[in-house]
């Protein structure tokens, strides 16, 4: 088999000890990016592409594209030991794992995210060897119209994430949708609910959102209590239970299949994922009611999807010179600068270097997991310093990271403003997740009806003759109508009595 | 949580009602399809009635028992949640005319003693390490750019 | 222990502090390069490859600072509300820097006589491709196609008033009956995958976007829009030659600082920046990657500007009518 001699090839190209050290360095690097916040995966690899100006080009794209994979998983670690996610893909996290931080269970979470993440990753790259082509060719076939009856399919799913109250939960949703609808409208190109700053016009900052929600809202609650126990991580906690196992393989394995598949449609964002396999493993557990108290399967699941999804976001570039995302953009500035050209061709003229860079990622995967495994003790540590000093560390890094994104005091300010208002919510007890997928999903939905008017010329059919579309279209229909159903009197009168 | 919900149907019916006026300025449509105003008006209608069916569906729960969380905080409670709350507020403003490193370091000085820490050791090294070491690591070795502040410094 | 405390504090404070104190000419601490796009974007690459190469000239650091959002306007801002020493400084892109100052509905509180203009970096000719099988194999089938089938060819933009809108309107005014169904896209990446996917049937970009792709044949470039032919497209004729010699639309991308600036600061950035960009590590970097370098200075940039300025506002203001 042709494609087993040049992965083969490409294993001994990529297991050369400089090679080997770039794609460490790159791991170490990209888990650091990842863990300060704000310092998103994009900006820390566009800062980091000149330091690979002196390297070769196998080598500086191996690095960088560990780097990129890295920072996936230094995000997990500020969102289960601080409630603050490093970016936007470890949102989810923030759910379930800091609550098994709180309960002692810190290193179990990182252990799980570890572990999944590799499992994760070898797949999707075990997927990218066998079914690269075809399946990014099916994926191109996601145009606008596609795009807007995924979003709306996922947000009929939110259903999924509400909590104790079905209508707090959709109501959480609007309250999402509708602060996405702040910034330059994408029909006529005029600000929107900006009130005259600037600042606004691209939207509501989504990480200075999350990071008051999340972060900021924490310490406030937090602070509420005069003391705060140390908790006591015992190192037999380390690795999951055997019960935990369990639980987790099955998330394991729906996490890697939504991970890779969205992770092929350029666009879809890292975000997406993550939510899907939380929202899926929420519905399909026996235990829904523990999501959200700390529920192993609510980070096995986005953890690995967010890695499946990482590994697979780089098939559109290799063989179509499609840059998925913003952090993919600038690893494809790197080849370019390197003097190569992603695309299938690239495959033809170099196949010796993308079969190389392609077994790095199997190779990177297996570092991580290295790397990261050990550290777990060593990061679950923190969650026994004494709480002033973790909150005042929260506090400087969050600062921090808000400020970075734009080098704009503005940011901080929305953080504050959202740390506020997440305290309230948790005070007055609604979910907050909702109404984070209501942000995320907002002006993409918005954004892909415009664009798919536009290319239709108004006409709305453009959504029933293309067939994935309508397919999906169904499917939110049909998700949304068995929920409706479920608001049968007696639940109602159920949910009341609560 | 019936206290709690009731609070929040009618705060979030304000917001709703308040994105409803905002949104009927705006135009609802062109000759393509919805315009600018077209969801926000839809989410605001939607929102509202939502916040009017949660409020009504609370109504017959019964009241909070002695069981469910106190809503209201006590008074040290206050104090150390404005504390962080002032405090973040000052590090927004005298960021950039300070720069950095001063409101660093002062925001972990007043921070520190604010939630109980007493040795002034300790928070003299947390300043310094939050302060300079902090911005060496952040704007020498990952070059990200931190506010320098009228002095300079 | 409160004393040792202190001074612990101002001794690390001493220590610190004393790289930043420096001599005494300009520049005498960093300067700050804004760019107002996100990292990454072409933009910003080519800032982070210049500024590596000037600041070794200008004897402190040049530090690339990304203040992204609404297409250029938060940065621009920004930067119109910075003191004028010289060292804070920044990249316009124009003509984005006009629509958003032409377009009444952005509300930007600056104007063409905000700025400084130093000099020009790059100049990206504006492209017309399709993918690589598509049936329009050059620029007067596409035409033809527009006229028999009038708004009917869906041909993209990377976003609403960029370069490539008021392109596609120059290119239906020099080709009276040829009408597109304009979409807007946002940003190149989407362009070339719903081109390639079939979504799109012309796409209007920039050459440095298309570059790569050309060369691995998934892409056809049917024209640039420029006087004459890119030196990385080399088969592609330009809009002039064809027949189109009003269709001219490029992207370029130069540094300017606040109005006020002092021209020996202005002369010696530009000096600097000018040295830097005839470096052949510069040369070479803006060549990979497919970006045209064109060095503009003084009064013809400033020329360069003012007359785009006036182009910007007849296109814009077409382009609004047609919304209605």
């Amino acid at each position: 088999m042709e494609t087993l001699n040049f992965l083969l090839s490409g294993f001994a190209a990529a297991a050369t000890p400089a090679n080997l050290a770039f794609a460490l360095i790159g791991c170490i690097l990209g888990t650091l990016i990842g863990v300060l916040p704000g310092l998103g995966p994009a900006a820390g690899t566009a800062i980091l592409i000149p330091l690979t100006f002196k390297l070769d080009p196998t080598g500086a794209i191996i690095m960088l594209s560990a780097i990129y994979y890295g920072a996936m998983y230094g995000g997990t670690i500020t969102s289960v030991l601080l409630n603050v996610p490093g970016e936007a893909a470890s949102v989810i996290t923030c759910i379930d794992g800091f609550q098994m931080a709180k309960q002692g269970r810190g290193g179990t979470a990182l252990g799980i995210a570890a572990i999944g993440s590799f499992i994760g990753g070898i797949f999707a790259t075990v997927a990218l060897v066998v079914v690269a082509t075809p399946l990014s060719t099916l994926a191109l076939r996601f145009g606008p119209p596609e795009f807007f009856a995924l979003m709306l399919f996922g947000l009929s799913l939110v259903t999924g994430l509400a909590g104790r109250s079905l209508v707090a939960g959709v109501l959480m949703t609007v309250v999402g949708l509708l602060i996405a609808m702040v910034g330059i409208d994408p029909v006529v190109g005029a600000p929107r609910f900006t009130f005259g700053i600037p600042e606004l016009y691209d939207g509501v900052g989504f990480i200075p959102v999350v990071m008051g929600l999340f972060g900021i809202g924490e310490i406030l609650i937090t602070a509420e209590k005069p003391y705060k126990e140390v908790i006591k991580t015992s190192f037999a906690h380390l690795l999951p239970s055997a019960a935990e196992w369990r639980r987790s393989a099955g998330a394991i394995v729906r996490g890697t299949g939504i991970g890779f598949f969205l992770g092929l449609i350029p666009g879809v964002g890292a975000i997406i994922p993550t939510f899907m396999s939380y929202i899926t493993e929420k519905r399909l557990s026996k235990t829904p009611e523990q999501f959200g108290t700390g529920a192993i399967e609510g980070v096995a699941g986005p953890e690995t999807a967010n890695n499946a999804y990482a590994n697979a976001a780089m098939v559109p570039l290799l063989t179509l010179g499609i840059p998925s995302s913003p952090t993919i953009a600038v690893l494809m500035g790197a080849f370019i600068v390197n003097g190569l050209t992603p695309g299938p061709f690239l495959f033809q003229e170099r196949p010796e270097l993308v079969w190389a860079i392609i077994a790095s990622f199997f190779i990177g995967n297996v570092l991580l997991l290295i790397l990261n495994l050990p550290l777990v003790g060593l990061w679950a540590k923190i969650l026994e310093i004494p709480w002033q000093y973790v909150c005042g560390g929260t506090l400087l890094f969050c600062i921090l990271g808000a400020y970075s994104i734009n080098q704009s005091v503005f940011d901080i300010w929305l953080m504050l403003i959202f740390g506020i208002i997440g305290y309230l919510l948790r005070k007055l007890d609604f979910p907050i997740a909702p109404a984070i997928l209501g942000l995320i999903l907002g002006p993409q939905l918005e954004k892909s009806l415009r664009t798919s008017l536009e290319m239709s010329a108004g006409d709305f059919t453009i959504f029933l003759t293309r067939p994935i579309t309508a397919v999906l279209l169904l499917l939110s229909v049909t998700v949304l109508v068995v929920s409706a159903l479920h608001l049968t009197p007696p639940q109602l009168r159920e949910a009341s009595e609560d | 949580m019936k206290l709690g919900w009731q609070i929040g149907s009618v705060c979030f019916f304000a917001l709703f009602a308040f994105g409803l006026v905002l949104a009927l300025q705006l135009p609802m449509g062109d000759a393509l399809g919805p315009g600018p105003g077209f969801f926000p008006l839809w989410l605001g209608l939607v929102g509202a009635a939502l916040a009017i069916i949660l409020f009504v569906q609370v109504r017959r729960q019964p009241a909070d028992g002695p069981g469910d969380e106190r809503l209201a905080p006590d008074r040290p409670a206050v104090r150390r949640i404005l504390a962080v709350l002032i405090l973040l507020a000052a590090v927004a403003l005298l960021l950039d005319p300070l720069g950095f490193r001063l409101t660093a370091l002062l925001f972990t000085a007043l921070l520190l003693p604010g939630l109980g820490v007493r040795s002034p050791m300790i928070i003299a090294i947390f300043a310094a390490t939050a302060g300079f070491g902090v911005f060496h690591v952040f704007y020498y070795w990952l070059k990200v750019p931190l506010p320098l502040g009228v002095f300079g410094i | 222990m409160r004393k040792l405390a202190v001074s612990i504090v101002l001794g690390v404070a001493a220590l610190a502090t004393a790289p930043v104190m420096a001599q005494k000419a300009f520049p005498e601490r960093p300067i700050q390069l804004m760019v107002a796009y996100p990292a990454g974007g072409s933009t910003d690459i080519g800032a982070r490859i210049l500024a590596g190469i000037a600041e070794k000239a200008i004897g402190q650091p040049i530090v690339v600072i990304n203040k992204g959002g609404a297409g250029g306007q938060v940065g621009w801002t920004e930067m119109s509300r910075q003191k004028p020493d010289g060292y804070y400084i920044g990249f316009i892109n124009l003509p984005a820097l006009n629509t958003v100052i032409t377009d009444k509905n952005r509300q930007a509180i600056f104007d063409t006589k905000s700025f400084t203009p130093i000099i020009n970096q790059v100049l990206d000719p504006g492209a017309v491709w399709v993918k690589a099988d598509s049936p329009y194999k050059t620029l007067k089938d596409v035409i033809d196609a527009a006229k028999a089938k009038p708004n009917t060819l869906r041909g993209a933009t990377t976003g609403i008033l960029s370069d490539d809108h008021l392109a596609i309107l120059m290119l239906e005014e020099a080709a009276p009956g040829a009408k597109f169904r304009l979409v807007h896209l946002v940003g190149g990446a989407a362009m070339l995958k719903e081109t390639l996917g079939g979504n799109i049937d012309i796409a209007f970009d920039n050459v440095g976007s298309i570059v790569t792709q050309v060369k691995s044949g998934q892409v056809r470039a049917l024209a640039v829009m420029d006087v004459e032919r890119s030196k990385f497209l080399p088969d592609v004729p330009s809009t002039k030659e064809l027949g189109y010699p009003t269709v001219i639309s490029s992207s370029t991308r130069g540094i300017a600082g606040p109005k006020g600036m002092d021209p020996k600061v202005v002369k010696k950035l530009a000096d600097t920046f000018k040295a830097a960009m005839a470096d052949p590590e510069h040369v070479k970097k803006m060549s990979d990657v497919g970006l045209a370098v064109k060095v503009m200075t003084g009064d013809e940039y400033t020329k360069y500007y003012e007359d785009l300025h006036k182009k910007a506002i007849k296109y814009t203001e077409w382009a609004k009518k047609e919304q209605k």
